[in-house]
């Protein structure tokens, strides 16, 4: 996962959640939690950034602005999934005007636009902690290790 | 003067950065993180899957290699605590665990075994949800609990025709 050697900068954009998730993203970014002391910076366009954040189920209505932005992000792109919404589409995953979530969005991009999902970091939460979310840029950046794993357990 | 001032509170306040990712961090009692579902107690009732409003939890009913499916999807999974507060067994625990970031998919299943009728050979119940129900009926209730719900409607039909004797 490690594809950044240096400072990440991130662009943030909310596809249709309902704010909490933005609002924890904000706190990250307070002298509270205070990202900036990893390198991570907020930008104002995706062509200035490495990382897009995003949050929301990605309505059908802002889907063609997100591919945009998506495709705006200089390679090597990273994608940080913050938020239920965007991870697997919440308890919006049905709703007849989201599309529901990133999974669908990459079928989107592959089928139509014919571009690869980029290397992607979900963080899960409804919403997740300001911790949540510095781990899961740790995790991306490569310095902590995955803790949860795909288990089956068979039993009579 | 007014900035002066400015100064002089954040010196006063001093540094408020948490120091997270070098510290760990207690989170408040009541803090609903990662279910945990614990397979030894797990009955395969699925009240868990019909509570689950965002469908994070789903239920499939394997009848050929005759087994059930109880599948937790940790992307989908808004931790309302809703499954835990259902569970008839206490099966499922409600963690403080938050550093959940992952990359991929992260699916925790648990496959219980399902039984066989005992007069058509066919799966049709987990062994577990019936020792459990089985556990709360009385003797008379429990007649007739191995087998489908299928033969059962046929036998419950055959006496019925039986008794009324329509058909001698
Ligand atoms: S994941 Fe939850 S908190 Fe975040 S935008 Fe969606 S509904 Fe809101
Ligand atoms: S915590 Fe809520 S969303 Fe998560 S599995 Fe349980 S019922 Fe479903
Ligand atoms: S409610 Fe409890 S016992 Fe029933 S399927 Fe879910 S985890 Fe298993």
């Amino acid at each position: 996962m490690n594809i950044y050697k240096k400072s990440i900068w991130v662009f943030h954009l909310n596809t249709g959640g309902c704010n909490s998730c933005d609002i924890e993203i904000l706190d990250v970014l307070t002298p509270y939690h205070d990202v900036e002391r990893f390198g991570i910076k907020l930008v104002a366009s995706p062509r200035h950034a490495d990382a897009l954040l995003l949050t929301g189920p990605v309505t059908k209505e802002i889907l063609p602005k997100v591919i945009d932005a998506l495709l705006a992000v200089p390679e090597p792109k990273l994608v940080i999934a913050i938020g239920s919404c965007t991870t697997g589409g919440g308890i919006w995953y049905d709703t007849y005007s989201t599309i529901g979530g990133l999974n669908e969005l990459y079928k989107v991009l592959k089928e139509e636009y014919g571009v690869p999902e980029p290397s992607t970091v979900k963080i899960p939460g409804c919403p997740p902690k300001p911790e949540s979310i510095i781990y899961g840029i740790a995790l991306a950046l490569g310095v902590v290790q995955q803790k949860v794993t795909t288990t089956t357990a068979r039993v009579e | 003067m007014s900035r002066l001032s400015w100064i002089k509170t954040a010196l006063e306040v001093g540094v408020v950065t948490k120091k997270y990712p070098f510290e760990r961090v207690e989170v408040p009692d009541g803090f609903r993180g990662l279910p945990i579902f614990d397979s030894g107690k797990c009955i395969g009732c699925t009240a868990c899957a019909n509570v689950c409003t965002p469908d994070a939890i789903k239920v499939v009913n394997d009848f050929t290699n005759g087994f059930r499916r109880i599948e937790y999807r940790l992307g989908k999974c808004i931790f309302c605590g809703r499954c835990a507060d259902v569970c008839p067994v206490s099966a499922i625990t409600i963690t403080k665990e938050f550093e959940l970031a992952y990359t991929g998919d992260v699916i925790n299943a648990i496959e219980i075994k399902f039984i066989k009728c005992v007069q058509c050979g066919q799966y049709y119940t987990v062994s577990r949800h019936l020792k459990h129900v089985s556990s709360k009926l009385n003797d008379e209730a429990l007649e007739g609990v191995d087998i489908c719900p299928d033969c059962r409607r046929r036998s419950n039909i055959n006496s019925l025709i039986h008794a009324s004797g329509v058909f001698r």
